[in-house]
């Protein structure tokens, strides 16, 4: 038993410093832990399709332009930087000019699509603050017409006593 | 309790007969082939196992919680959960901020004196100096600050998770995340699913943990609720109670509550005149929700509307002792499962002391409440004013249905938990402590 309880002392204390040594916890495992996890809007709440739309939103504003932007092609090269980087620029600006007419029209199909999902959401808020409201007054309406069944009930029931 | 040299050796009835265990060389070689094909802390695993099953030494369990620096119904259970463990294991408390065994004993009468209390700092949230360890701010980009903890949970034989936090991704032999809710549906740093077992608090959460992470939890642990005053037969006054956290975004829905009592006090003041409706519940300072809850009731004196902020234990024990009606309206216009109560402890609080609970008809308070037997399930302003004037206008009804409450209400406390856990955690070591 002695020998045993040695040996598992000395393999741990052996083990303890190459678990210190290892940094990554990956490594540690010897094995990839992380995953993607893909997520479907249909199974969001009220709040999360909120945050979706939000961010949705955001991210299409932002990539309405299709077409190459020319100052930020660059060069990192020490000599001739100037040089090349007029060359790719002047490669570029060749290659996309042919497509010029089909990326402005879809320049202009992107800024619509954009302009038209901000549109629907500002309805559906608005909308919804319309239902909110109707559903205030609805509420309104059943705790009224609760208070009146139970003063109704009250009445009928001393009525009784009465007769 | 047992003592310091019996703490240091398995319970006999779970130590294994000498033919069960290996011999140095078995180990040597064994280790060796885990590193070889599963790394270090496979090998470190395989190790402590064998070391465990030898016979040598009682298990190691660590329980974490980003939250054990301040008060909460969460940690409330990990800690009860400690408790009930310690005399089965070696526990050790892992916490990233300062937090003393005194105020354990201050905040949930739990002397854990005996374990130790390990602080695992998290650079992340250091340098912004948060207070609150919040995960949401997490992504790809921020890395996974709860490594460090991760790290950590190899050292043991047990690791329980009780924050949370799915981020802190399990290396023990045996781990076991408590989940309160789940609260983040899988994305960066998701470990849920490495996880051996998930306990759960109620079946609403259970059902939320099969719809957003996808996984089919353990075992359902209902929290501990020990909020008794004893004094069983004492008669009530004409006091509403809600006892709920000013929670700055209104999810407490206390506003609610108070316009449908202003409303009864205005459309029907005869019946009740006389009753006092008492809100109790802790706030942070500067807190904007609980100023429009002051202005409401300031706007309003003709009903009789109490707040009571960040009250001492010993007074809130003396409302429910007192008080004859509950109200709990935490999930009422939710737009998000997670708005809605999870389980509901200061419900069972007040069944223990036979108020009759009227709460909202939805997550773990439909678990607790059994409509008409021994409380009501609502579902709108308009319910919580046709059963409490019900109640109101029948005295004996309450008496019968505070009775059934206090029944009901003993299927959740300390001690039933404290078993539960034993039974549970005894299963996990059984299967650990089996030959390979």
């Amino acid at each position: 038993m002695d020998t045993l309880a040695q040996e598992i002392q000395r393999l741990k204390e052996a083990l303890d410093r190459k678990r210190d040594e290892i940094l990554d916890l990956r490594k540690l495992v010897s094995e990839d832990i992380d995953r993607k996890f893909p997520s479907s809007a249909e199974e969001f709440s009220d709040r999360e399709l909120e945050i979706h739309l939000r961010d949705s939103l955001a991210a299409l504003e932002g990539r309405e332009e299709t077409k190459p932007d020319l100052k930020a092609v660059l060069s990192h090269r020490r000599t001739l930087r100037r040089p090349v980087e007029f060359i790719k620029r002047g490669l570029l600006q060749t290659t996309f000019e042919s497509l010029n007419e089909f990326l402005d029209k879809q320049n202009e199909f992107n800024r619509r699509l954009s302009t038209f999902s901000q549109a629907l959401l500002i309805r559906l808020r608005h909308d919804r603050e319309r239902l909110k409201g109707i559903e205030e007054k609805v509420a309104d309406c059943e705790e009224n017409l609760a208070l009146l069944t139970n003063k109704i009930e009250d009445l009928r029931s001393n009525l009784d006593r009465i007769r | 309790m047992t003592s310091r040299s019996d703490r240091n050796a398995l319970p006999s009835e779970t130590r294994p007969s000498p033919a069960e265990i290996p011999t140095a060389r078995e180990v040597t070689e064994a280790v060796n082939a885990e590193l070889r094909e599963h790394g270090i802390q496979a090998a470190y695993n395989h190790l402590l196992r064998a070391e465990l099953r030898s016979g040598g030494r009682k298990p190691t369990l660590a329980i974490y919680d980003n939250a054990f620096h301040f008060i909460g119904g969460a940690q409330k259970y990990g800690l009860t959960l400690a408790a009930a463990l310690r005399d089965q294991f070696d526990v050790t408390i892992l916490a990233n901020k300062e937090c003393r065994p005194r105020d354990f004993i201050d905040w949930y009468r739990l002397d854990l004196s005996d374990c130790p209390i390990k602080i695992i700092p998290l650079p992340y949230y250091e340098d912004k100096k948060a207070f609150h360890i919040d995960p949401a701010f997490i992504t790809r980009e921020t890395g996974n600050p709860f490594d460090l903890v991760a790290r950590e949970s190899g050292r043991y034989d047990f690791f329980v998770n009780n924050s949370m936090n799915e981020m802190v991704c399990p290396l023990s032999n045996v781990s076991v995340m408590i989940c309160h809710f789940p609260e983040r549906r899988p994305a960066d740093y998701f470990y849920a699913d490495r996880y051996a077992a998930v306990v759960y608090n109620s079946l609403y959460t259970a059902s939320w943990i099969r719809k957003k992470w996808k996984l089919e939890p353990h075992r359902l642990i209902y929290p501990p609720v020990d909020m008794e005053t004893g004094e069983s037969g004492s008669p009530k006054k004409n006091i509403i109670l809600s006892v709920a956290r000013f929670e700055p975004e209104g999810n407490k829905r206390q506003r609610e509550m108070i316009e449908t009592f202003l409303k009864l006090s205005r459309e029907w003041p005869e019946i009740v005149r006389g009753w006092t409706f008492v809100l109790v519940g802790g706030s942070p300072p500067d807190n904007a929700y609980l100023s429009r809850l002051e202005m409401i009731i300031a706007n309003n004196p003709a009903g009789k509307v109490e707040l009571k902020v960040n009250l001492p234990a010993d007074e809130l024990k003396s409302l429910y002792r007192d008080a004859a009606l509950f109200w709990h309206v935490c999930g009422l216009t939710h737009e998000d499962p997670g708005e809605i109560e999870h389980f509901g402890m200061t419900t069972v609080e007040a069944m223990q002391n036979r108020l009759v609970p009227l709460v909202y008809d939805g997550g773990g308070l439909r678990e607790i409440v059994d409509h008409g037997v021994n409380g009501f399930l609502i579902s709108s302003k308009a319910d919580l004013l046709d059963f409490t004037v019900k109640l109101i206008r029948d005295p004996r009804l309450v008496e019968e249905l505070g009775r059934a409450a206090r029944e009901k209400a003993q299927s959740y406390t300390r001690d039933k938990f404290e078993n539960r856990v034993r039974e549970y955690f005894g299963e996990l070591l059984e299967r650990v402590l089996a030959p390979a």
